[in-house]
């Protein structure tokens, strides 16, 4: 039974704060991702449930046990760094074995996990190599070997997939998707790519500048992000953001296009919004916009095109603004051509502008 | 195409030059050195004749028989000095490294206020000519009554090597990635265990290299082993070379035999270790 | 009981700290003491002879001091540019090889195993004007037909002198520098090929300036023992004949050691630190200022 609290957590270097007083409930068996961009302090919370880091105030307990004091090594947990951080002088054998070796356990009990292990991950064949023999992809595998050898009651993975290129970085995330799967083991898991987050988290943990913004299953963060910053830093590519005054139960935008407000929001007459929709929300007449009852309709001139196969992105301006659109079961467009656009109003976001804050209910 | 033929032509001049240039620099530099040892084997009447004899007629084993044997020549105690000389150089090298070790760890993983100025401090302590610091060493000694002695002379080394093997050391484990250790202490290791089992085993090529370097410095050291050693009972193999030497004449061969022996060892360990010593200094210097 | 908790650093500095000052600080303080007495080897009560800067007046207002000190500035001038030059050259030119390069590089390595005082010998012999294998290699190509008297004439013996240095130390520069050639980024330099460079302007604005944190460490451990160039002078001249070759580091150690005149010895050693100190630091800090330039800074 591992579940990890964090309270009132909080990270300084010196007299400069890295970490505000988060406070983060993770249940036992959940895969958590720590997620933001570089500097938001999610790997040294990371370093800090690891022990690597002190904790300069609130506590971290880990199962039943407050851990703020304990040495790495009497945490009971596991780690895989961002570059391996694989003994180079030892083969994959004892680098798998390792810790099972420092804790002192008989010869048999090492040899049966480390198989057992290297059967997981289908490491068998490369026991007898050092790691300088070993590529990419398979150093990843043996980093997430010594892992699990040891049955930890938590997995810490540091950006593990960050060194990897863009077709193993795709596979493996499948394989650690497969291996949670497998031993149901907590995971923490600190990433900066968003895609990541999405397809492998149970609930996602969006952080920014030592804060946490928003916490929620994936589809909950996705489609209702608590502010600009989640919304723009969630979703491919990022949602478009125009800013826009209410007037009068509509939204006018910064030419005096006039749009319904959409439904569901609250705002003031007068308020200086920013108004949120996705690419997914806004398609040309005629390209398999699924019918709503909440419409609205712009005529805006394409800038520029990025087919992608089953769809196409188009770049078009809207008040001035660059926005992005989707059009499915696309046919060539030229560029400057002035297509008829549906924006899916439900669908739609708005956020203050000044402090950024969703104002959907 | 006349261009071409001049560039062509051009090139072909730059290729001999660079040759030649190479030729004649790979020359100067060892033809002192062979030069020492080609004497150590001719007997002193062609060394010193006049005019020069400059193909060798005669090559004989006379000034190592001498050298080893102590007869002749003031029968210099060649073998105590080289027993000396190992025993300071040894000795001084290995307690040189441990404290170099700590240092340079500390240097390399530590967040440490000051630290360029402190590293630039320990440098700076190498920096004092031997001659200056043998002065008032040799007074202290003096008192102490630690002149002449194995004891007084590996201290000496020891501290004229530390700042050296500090900078190296640190070089050496900067290339050691922090994650490795952070890894070990996960997998249960104490920091003490972390440092023993992983680090230390990564960076050894490293840290023996650095031990060579002490070592050489130690075995080649003049100005201070010249003062602070006065007979059998400590002098090493450099202040021997001087025995050859009388007020009007001088031994070439039999230096040039006992100038063999000294540079053997050296020669040796300098070739094993060539490629980590460059990596070491290069990477402690560069990436500050 | 209260136990003090130093900072894990520091205990690891300590060893190295602790006896740094047992055999370099505090043997300096004592002879910046025995600085200010008029303290004599032979005579041992003298240490208590308070004289103030006397010994440093004395230096100042001494004529064989003042030339020994320009004679060792001019030295290590002279020394150390031309062992830069002659190093970058040899590592540049070690560098065009393709084959046999690692035999070429060990070669290069040849000299900083010879201790230096067998270096002061070994250029010694050369240079003896009368069996010496330079006089003998004119003599017998037939350039001149004198015994050139190389380390009897002030100017030629400062020549002989810098020759053996030169020899020695060239190697230091060589082959940091043809690390610093290993290590430069290919992709600037065949930018500025592509840019147009000619191979000159490719080496000045592009090459060099990568090379000189490497310039700068090999300066910096260089700094650090260029005293060991008392070795070889105290061989080949002894600061002789006459004085015509006198260094700081020889006239120091004949004052202290031959005349037994400690106090006055110490003074001018510590002149002799200063000036060592202030190569290495400016050294240093030319090698932190290229690191930061270059963004290799931590």
């Amino acid at each position: 039974m591992a579940q990890v609290v964090l309270q009132d957590v909080v990270k300084n270097y010196g007299a400069l704060p890295v970490v505000h007083a988060i406070n983060l409930d993770i249940a036992h068996g959940e895969f958590v991702v720590l997620v933001g961009p570089s500097g938001c302090g999610k790997s040294t919370t990371l370093r800090m449930i690891a022990g690597l880091e002190e904790i300069s105030g609130g506590r971290v307990r880990i199962g039943d046990r407050v851990v703020n004091d304990l040495p790495p090594r009497d945490r009971n947990i596991s780690m895989v760094f961002q570059n391996y951080a694989l003994y180079p002088h030892m083969t994959v054998r004892e680098n798998l074995g390792f810790s099972l070796y420092i804790a002192k356990r008989p010869k048999a009990e090492i040899e049966r996990a480390v198989d057992q292990a290297a059967e997981i991950l289908s490491l068998t064949p490369l026991l007898d190599r050092k790691p300088g023999q070993l590529s990419g992809g398979q150093r990843q595998r043996v980093a997430m070997g010594r892992a699990i050898v040891r049955h930890p009651d938590v997995f810490l993975f540091d950006e593990p997939l960050s060194n990897l290129d863009a077709k193993l970085r795709t596979q493996m995330r499948v394989e650690i998707k497969r291996l949670h799967q497998k031993v149901g083991t907590t995971i923490i898991y600190v990433t900066h790519d968003q895609i990541e987050a999405m397809t492998l988290a149970d609930r996602i943990v969006i952080m920014r500048d030592g804060h946490i913004v928003q916490i929620g299953t994936p589809l909950e963060v996705f489609e209702r992000p608590v502010n600009a910053f989640v919304a723009t830093f969630i979703g491919s590519p990022p949602m478009n953001l125009l800013p826009a005054t209410v007037r009068s139960g509509g939204l006018r935008l910064a030419d005096g296009t006039v749009i319904p407000l959409p439904p569901g929001l609250t705002a003031r007459e007068g308020q200086a919004v920013q108004f949120g929709v996705r690419a997914d929300n806004i398609m040309p007449e005629g390209h398999s916009m699924p019918p709503t009852a909440h419409m609205a309709l712009v005529e805006m001139p394409v800038t520029l095109t990025e087919p992608l196969g089953t769809e196409t992105l188009l770049f078009a301006t809207l008040a001035g603004t660059e926005v992005q659109a989707k059009m499915l079961n696309p046919r060539p467009v030229r560029t400057g051509e002035v297509l008829r656009f549906g924006i899916a109003l439900d669908k739609c976001h708005l956020f203050d502008a000044d402090t950024g804050a969703s104002l959907r209910v | 195409m006349d261009v071409r033929r001049q560039h062509r032509l051009r090139r072909r001049l730059l290729t001999a030059a660079h040759f030649i240039g190479l030729f004649l620099a790979m020359s100067i530099i060892c033809l002192p050195g062979l030069w020492v040892v080609l004497n150590s084997f001719r007997p002193t009447v062609e060394i010193m004749a006049k005019p020069p004899v400059w193909i060798p007629t005669e090559l004989n084993l006379d000034h190592y028989r001498a050298m080893f044997g102590g007869i002749g020549e003031g029968g210099v105690p060649v073998l105590t000095y080289f027993w000396n000389s190992l025993v300071i150089s040894l000795t001084s090298t290995v307690i040189a490294l441990l404290v170099g070790m700590a240092g340079g760890y500390a240097f390399a993983r530590y967040r440490i206020p000051g630290k360029s100025a402190i590293f630039v401090g320990l440098m700076v302590t190498r920096a004092v000519p031997g001659v200056a610091l043998s002065l008032p060493l040799f007074i202290l000694y003096g008192r102490l009554g630690i002149i002449d002695t194995h004891f007084g002379m590996i201290l000496v080394y020891v501290a004229l090597n530390v700042p050296f093997t500090i900078w190296l050391i640190d070089g050496f484990f900067r290339q050691v990635p922090k994650e490795l250790a952070e890894a070990a202490e996960i997998d249960g290791c104490t920091r003490w265990q972390a440092f023993w089992k992983v680090e230390f085993p990564v960076a050894r090529a490293g840290i023996a290299s650095a031990g060579i370097f002490a070592f050489l410095t130690s075995w080649n050291e003049y100005a201070l082993a010249s003062q602070l050693t006065r007979s059998l009972n400590s002098k090493t193999m450099p202040v021997g070379l001087m025995d050859f030497t009388s007020q009007f004449t001088l031994n070439w061969g039999g230096m040039c035999a006992l100038a063999v022996l000294m540079i053997l060892p050296a020669l040796v360990l300098t070739f094993l270790v060539q490629k980590h010593l460059i990596a070491g200094l290069t990477f402690g210097g560069v990436k500050g | 009981m209260y136990r003090m908790r130093l900072p894990p650093w520091l205990v690891l500095l300590m060893p190295a700290f602790v006896i740094l000052l047992a055999v370099v600080a505090i043997p300096l303080v004592l002879s910046l003491y025995s600085s200010f007495t008029a303290f004599q080897l032979t005579r041992p009560e003298t240490i208590t002879r308070w004289i103030g800067t006397f010994n440093y007046e004395k230096a100042i207002g001494d004529a064989n001091f003042w030339a020994a000190f320009g004679r060792t500035v001019l030295l290590l001038t002279v020394a150390l540019n031309l062992e830069m030059l002659l190093g970058l050259g040899l590592a540049l030119m070690v560098a065009k090889v393709t084959h046999g390069q690692r035999l070429l590089r060990t070669i290069m390595m040849f000299p900083m195993m010879f201790s230096p005082i067998l270096v002061g010998f070994q250029f010694k012999f050369i240079f003896n004007d009368n069996v010496g294998l330079l006089n003998n290699a004119l003599q017998s190509l037939g350039l001149t037909d004198v015994a050139i008297p190389w380390l009897v004439d002030g100017n030629l013996a400062f020549i002989a002198i810098v020759t053996a240095e030169v020899w020695t130390s060239t190697s230091v520069f060589a082959i940091l520098i043809l690390a610093g050639l290993f290590a430069i980024p290919q992709d600037p330099v065949e930018a500025a090929r592509v840019d147009g460079c000619t191979p000159w302007q490719t080496f000045r604005y592009v090459t060099l300036p990568f090379l000189m944190p490497f310039i700068y460490i090999a300066m910096a451990i260089r700094s650090l023992d260029v005293a060991r160039a008392y070795d070889i002078v105290q061989v080949m001249t002894a600061g002789g004949p006459a004085r015509r070759t006198e260094l700081l580091w020889t006239l120091i150690g004949r004052t202290g050691y031959v005349d037994a005149r400690m106090g006055y010895a110490n003074a001018m050693g510590y002149i002799a630190i200063l000036l060592s100190i202030a190569f290495t630091v400016h050294f240093f800090r030319k090698l932190s200022s290229a690191r930061t330039s270059l963004g290799m800074g931590d």
